[in-house]
């Protein structure tokens, strides 16, 4: 099986993953602020804001909260700014963990402004600068999109915010891990991040960082190991991070995160973009598929395409079921990307590649896809 | 041949509003029940010069597709019209079982 689905969630792990989760059932569980003996275990969640902190670019490492991925992130990030949806803008290229809160969330929901894209996925500055309006207050940012791997220019999107006076968030879901981030040069005010993906974390770990200074009121309450005969708190010194914390998935995520800072994110971003290189100059000599994007342009470790005669879903479908390469069909839960990119309503077929896979196993994708344009064209 | 097996589906086919089942025989499926299919109604597309061939019979409001030699294929409803389902899964078994099919009520 050739498993080329990283954009939802990475396979294989790196061997230090595995290592931490198989160790992680043989120590004493470790629990923040919450034991005054000292079991031998390091603060393996201080350990991991840190190493989190340096991959993103991050000095407020005490800011960063862990949380069950991007969308629970997302989630508490909009709703605990409190800033009416009708007030924020947000790009097409936007995951619906950030556009279904907006419109559901009964305290903030409403329509934000939706900064279109062009067929790439690229969002161009002077376009975002058209959608800002007097009362705009926050500017979303999905900084490498999930379906084409566009990555924003992200400078120049800040260089934007600040001259506005909007609030930035970044949704570095695709990104962390894969592609260099720098969320304090960019000056962003929050930014969600998943450990699943190319953290190399496991599924249900992730968290946010919000800049301090800014109002932000927490989603949930409840014990924190801290301070336990105190009911309410005032704004200034609320704390975000309640219940016990998802142990084993900290784990995960900061022994990813220790392979990536071994590894150096740069360096794995020139070795996927050489193969993406490669998928891209090879799937464009076939005439029976279109590429919703150019090597160019797109230079996260996604991309997506479609054969022509079918659907999206039946490509992902022989892929899976003749060749065993597991991609993945559909919209992307990014809806509105898909219409600048005319791909609705069935969407995609995108591949994603991590740090992980082979050369051999890309040449036999290329393969299978020529075989299927062969078949169908 | 006989159906041994109904699962939903973990893909939502697209995530477009339909939903998938995979049917699951007690055997490989070969060009002769492939093209027995064809006979349902709706638009049929086989694809045979693939490794290993793919079919797939489309009608407004289902899709069976798979692939030659597997032992199970997907049926896919729209969401509007699940009573589908039932109506596939009785024409597949028929096919199955080897019944000469000429037509189906649509």
């Amino acid at each position: 099986m050739i498993y080329l689905n990283n954009a939802a969630t990475t396979y294989p792990k790196p061997q230090c993953v595995q290592d931490a989760c198989n160790a992680f059932f043989q120590r004493i569980p470790a629990g923040q602020f919450r034991s005054a003996a000292d079991t031998g275990t390091a603060d393996i969640f201080t350990q991991c804001r840190k190493k989190l902190g340096t991959l993103l670019g991050i000095r407020e490492t005490g800011r960063i909260y862990f949380t069950s991925g991007s969308t629970e992130a997302l989630n508490k990030i909009l709703y605990g700014l409190g800033i009416p949806a009708s007030q924020m803008i947000v790009t097409a290229s936007e995951h619906n963990s950030v556009l279904r809160p907006l419109y559901n969330i009964p305290s903030i929901q409403g329509a934000p402004a939706v900064v279109p894209c062009d067929r790439n996925g690229k969002v161009h500055p002077e376009t975002l600068e058209r959608y800002i309006a007097a009362e705009s207050r926050v500017l979303v940012v999905n900084h490498c999109s999930n379906v084409t791997g566009c990555i924003q220019d992200m400078r120049e999107i800040s260089r934007i915010a600040r001259k506005h006076h909007l609030l930035l968030i970044v949704d570095l879901s695709q990104s962390a891990g894969c592609i260099p981030v720098d969320v304090d040069g960019w000056m962003a005010d929050a930014i969600a991040f998943t450990g699943h993906k190319s953290l190399f974390g496991i599924q249900g770990s992730g968290g946010y960082y919000v800049r301090s200074g800014i109002p932000f009121r927490p989603m949930l309450f409840g014990g924190s190991g801290k301070d336990s005969g105190r009911l309410f708190y005032d704004p200034d010194d609320y704390e975000y991070e309640t219940g016990t914390l998802n142990g084993m998935g900290v784990t995960a995520l900061d022994a990813g995160a220790g392979y990536l800072l071994e590894k150096g994110v740069a360096h794995i971003q020139r070795e996927e973009q050489e193969k993406m290189r490669y998928l891209y100059e090879s799937l464009s000599r076939m005439d029976a598929l279109t590429l919703y994007g150019e090597a160019e342009e797109n230079k996260g470790p996604v991309l997506s395409f479609n054969v022509e005669g079918l659907k999206a879903a039946d490509t992902a479908y022989i892929l899976q079921n003749s060749y065993g390469i597991i991609s993945r069909a559909g919209l992307h839960c990014a809806p509105l990307l898909h219409a600048c990119l005319e791909t609705g309503p069935w969407g995609t077929v995108r591949i994603s590649i991590s740090d992980l896979n082979t050369w051999e196993e890309l040449e036999r994708f290329v393969q299978a896809v020529r075989e299927i344009c062969q078949a169908a064209g | 041949m006989k159906i041994v097996d109904v699962k939903e589906s973990g893909e939502r086919c697209a995530e477009a509003g339909w939903f998938a089942w995979d049917i699951l025989f007690d055997g490989p499926m070969e060009k002769e029940f492939i093209k027995k299919l064809s006979v349902i109604g709706g638009s049929f597309v086989f694809l045979e010069m693939l490794r290993n061939p793919f079919f797939k019979l489309e009608a407004e409001h289902y899709i069976v597709k798979g692939v030659q030699g597997n032992d199970f294929l997907r049926a896919a409803v729209h969401r509007d019209y699940p009573e589908e389902l039932e109506r596939i899964k009785g024409i597949l078994e028929n096919t199955a079982e080897g019944d000469k099919i000429n037509s189906y009520p649509q």
